[in-house]
């Protein structure tokens, strides 16, 4: 079932001279993980804004194509606000994203459900489920703004969370974690993919898509120019002629191949460490 | 002691009413020493002390001018326009202090209120510690950049620019954001009624007191102009 | 031209207490960053890095002990005092730009300073040159990319030319291609004899732009060491890949950064035709 579809998308900010996304088209099932993947400026944190109905409507300019979530059209006025609560969006900077009249992290998580008009009960259960699952309970009556950058956007996460949604859309959310954050980001991300949820993923760090399910779908200057399994892209040379590149050992690889030639270090390139030494140190 | 959000307000509200309506010197004195009664009761002296300091070199002020230089109205005027100001600053602390955001959100919605007001209101009064917090790193940031704060008037002016613009832009470029985070996160779903996480019942105390201040409001207005 | 005796840093038995905290964050903390030295300090959260870096720029008062600048106490200096001994660049220092241009941004630590016109413009080209954005130099800051913002930031410090530089995590959430630039930066500035101390949680940025590590743990230097046998220790970065993959083939390199692994991969094997 398609939960996420942009057919022919073409997206161009106010007063910019060329388009932002042209000619996109994309389709993410139930249950499934998306990378978007590309350089800064290449379109992934816009097509996010498109696809959760965000974009043109608070960021202006102008939309062509069609965007469907679960079959409705989240920018249409008569029918986005069936969707409420269905999609949740990150961005990266987590205070931003805060409610500003939550006095608890509990409360904070609670903001969502209650303007969905969900009943206590509900609202406890899906609260005390988030903080658990994101490892956060012992910050249950603590201030958001009084926190890490890491814990926020784990509070952030589990406020989406509370509200069960069928679309993840997440914009470099690891930046701010450190490496317990991004195992636990990355766990429960695994888990809303294993229940049914569509995950798009915007990063522009390959290294950060290793041992991570998932389809990869690479941004070129708003338009699409890979859409297949990350391996069979981050190996080849496409991911550095209309990329941000490859993993860290591919860079090495490429890098050593420019000096010689071997068959060894030429495209595909080994990914991580441990192909790198299957590769090269029998 | 827990009130419903609202009731604060119609006190603090009623507190500056009697102010001046009340015949000095007695009637704000009597007013300055009733808000301090209840500010102890409900456990908040803090803010009753926070308010002495505020208003410390003010109330020097008005004993000078009125009590010690020639040509002021004397000391019991000074008493009675010192009290005004203390009792109303004393309440005004008590309420920010007091302050529930999420609560008085909730009680908006009860009600059928706007909720884009409710939360304009909660937003801007939460909004003050975020900004102090960041004006505070603006500062650090021009200052290891060699900006000096002292100096001449004219200086001082000038080092404004450094200090408060970047604080606005900041601000400024912030508000789409967190329109969008809000509009993810359902608030302002048309046809949906936001479930209050803390529901504030009026109880009797509250709507005793709410009246209580309409009426003891009115009364005053009549003595002082009937 | 520094004399030997007056360092960028020095830090001699420095001990700092938070007002009303119960422990202090640094103990006896001693060390000492030399002309065209680039050190890393490493170290988890409340380990007192960022403090550190704080007390040396006169951001933190009531340290006991002693905190030189080239020379000059920094105890009881106001921060404005020490601008032409240490630039700062904070985390998300996006938030401090206000100039219409990003040429003003960066000419207004020498203008504060008091520089004349013509040695302002000259500083001026210079940093953006080294931190390559002449191309936008007439745009306004708030219209580039966040990560192209914190460049604008990194040049604004490096534009009066201070003899030590204070980095609070500059590649922090921050693109590959940007972290290469904030790299080249740093080198070009040790390379110019400025020392540069750096918090960060970047193991490849540590290892490429900088040789020294310490490593503070509650309040204390645990280790000092070059940055390459500190890596992927607890408490520390995790390797970089060169590191790894290097350690991985044997090839015997003290510094085994990008440039320097990709040689000894590439001569790891007969050269094919």
């Amino acid at each position: 079932m398609s939960v996420l579809g942009l057919d022919t998308i073409t997206f161009r900010y106010p007063s910019a001279s060329a388009d932002a996304l042209a000619g996109v088209t994309l389709d993410v099932e139930a249950g499934e993980t998306c990378w978007l993947y590309g350089a800064p400026g290449a379109g992934a944190s816009t097509l996010l804004m498109v696809a959760a109905g965000l974009a043109p409507r608070f960021t202006g300019g102008s939309l062509s194509g069609q965007v469907r979530i679960l079959g409705v059209d989240p920018v249409e006025e008569s029918t986005r606000h069936d969707l409420r609560g269905q999609v949740a969006w990150i961005g990266t900077a987590s205070d931003i994203q805060f409610s500003q009249v939550a006095e608890t992290v509990r409360e904070e998580i609670a903001f969502g459900p209650a303007n969905l008009g969900q009943p206590m009960s509900r609202i406890d259960a899906a609260v005390g489920e988030a903080l658990e699952r994101l490892g956060i309970g012992h910050l249950a009556h603590r201030s958001p703004a009084a926190l890490s950058g890491g814990e926020q956007q784990r509070v952030v996460m589990a406020s989406m969370l509370a509200m069960s949604p069928a679309l993840w859309l997440l914009d470099e959310p690891d930046a701010a974690l450190d490496s317990a954050g991004k195992e636990i980001m990355a766990r429960v991300l695994r888990e809303e993919a294993g229940r049914g949820s569509a995950v798009v993923i915007a990063t522009g760090d390959a290294d950060a898509m290793l041992g991570r399910a998932g389809r990869i779908v690479l941004l070129d200057r708003g338009t699409i120019a890979f859409d297949g399994p990350p391996r069979q892209l981050l190996a080849d040379e496409l991911a550095w002629s209309r990329g941000p590149g490859g993993t860290s050992v591919a860079e090495l690889a490429r890098a050593a191949a420019r000096l010689n030639p071997d068959p060894r270090l030429m495209a595909p390139y080994p990914l991580d460490f441990d192909e790198a030494m299957a590769r090269w140190k029998p | 002691m827990t009130l419903h959000p609202f009731t604060p307000f119609v006190l603090v509200g009623g507190v500056a009413a009697l102010a001046f309506l009340l015949p000095p010197p007695v009637g704000p004195v009597a007013l300055y020493g009733g808000v301090l009664i209840a500010a102890l009761a409900a456990g908040m002296g803090g803010a009753a002390v926070a308010a002495g300091l505020v208003l410390l070199p003010l109330w020097g002020f008005l004993l000078l001018l009125h009590g010690i230089l020639p040509g002021g109205d004397g000391y019991p005027a000074a008493v009675a326009q010192g009290a005004r100001l203390g009792a109303v600053a004393t309440a005004s602390i008590m309420l920010l202090r007091g302050f529930k955001p999420s609560r008085f959100l909730d009680a908006a919605s009860s009600r059928g209120w706007s909720l884009s007001a409710a939360y304009l209101i909660v937003s801007t009064l939460q909004a003050a510690p975020r900004l102090r917090a960041r004006a505070a790193s603006i500062l650090e940031a021009q200052r290891a950049r060699g900006l000096r704060a002292g100096g001449s008037p004219w200086a001082r002016v000038r080092a404004l620019v450094p200090l408060s613009l970047p604080l606005v832009l900041a601000t400024l470029t912030e508000v789409d954001d967190r329109a969008m985070a809000l509009e993810i996160r359902g608030f302002r779903s048309p046809g949906v009624t936001r479930t209050p996480l803390d529901p504030p019942p009026t109880t009797g105390r509250d709507r005793s007191l709410r009246w209580g201040t309409l009426i003891l409001v009115l009364a005053a207005s009549v003595w002082r102009f009937g | 031209m520094e004399a030997v005796s007056s360092p960028p840093l020095r830090m001699e038995q420095v001990r700092f207490r938070y007002p009303g905290a119960a422990a202090p964050v640094l103990h006896d903390l001693s060390f000492t960053a030399e002309a065209g030295e680039g050190v890393a300090i490493f170290g988890r959260n409340g380990a007192g890095k960022t403090t550190l870096l704080r007390l040396a720029m006169g951001l933190l008062r009531g340290a006991e002990g002693t905190i030189m600048l080239s020379g000059r106490t920094a105890a009881d200096a106001l921060p404005e005092d020490l601008a032409h001994l240490a630039g700062f660049l904070f985390q998300h220092p996006e938030t401090q730009l206000f100039e219409r241009t990003v040429a003003a941004e960066v000419a207004f630590g020498p203008r504060c300073l008091g520089w004349d016109a013509a040695r302002i413009d000259s500083a001026v080209s210079d940093a953006l040159q080294e931190a390559g954005l002449e191309a936008v130099r007439n745009d306004h800051p708030w219209d580039l990319p966040g990560p192209h913002r914190r460049l604008v930031a990194l040049a604004a410090v490096i534009a009066s030319s201070p003899p030590l530089l204070l980095l609070d995590e500059p590649t922090a959430g921050v693109d590959r291609a940007t972290r290469a630039r904030v790299r080249d930066v740093v080198r070009r500035r040790l390379e110019a004899g400025v020392a540069v101390v750096a918090v960060t949680h970047d193991g490849e940025f540590a290892l490429e732009a900088l040789d020294r590590g310490l490593m503070l743990d509650g309040g204390r230097i645990a280790a000092d060491a070059p940055v390459a046998g500190l890596l992927g220790a607890p408490g520390t970065p995790a390797l970089p890949a060169s590191a790894a993959i290097a350690r991985g083939l044997g090839l015997d390199l003290a510094r085994p950064r990008f440039d320097a692994v990709v040689a000894g991969l590439a001569s790891h094997w007969p050269i094919c035709a």
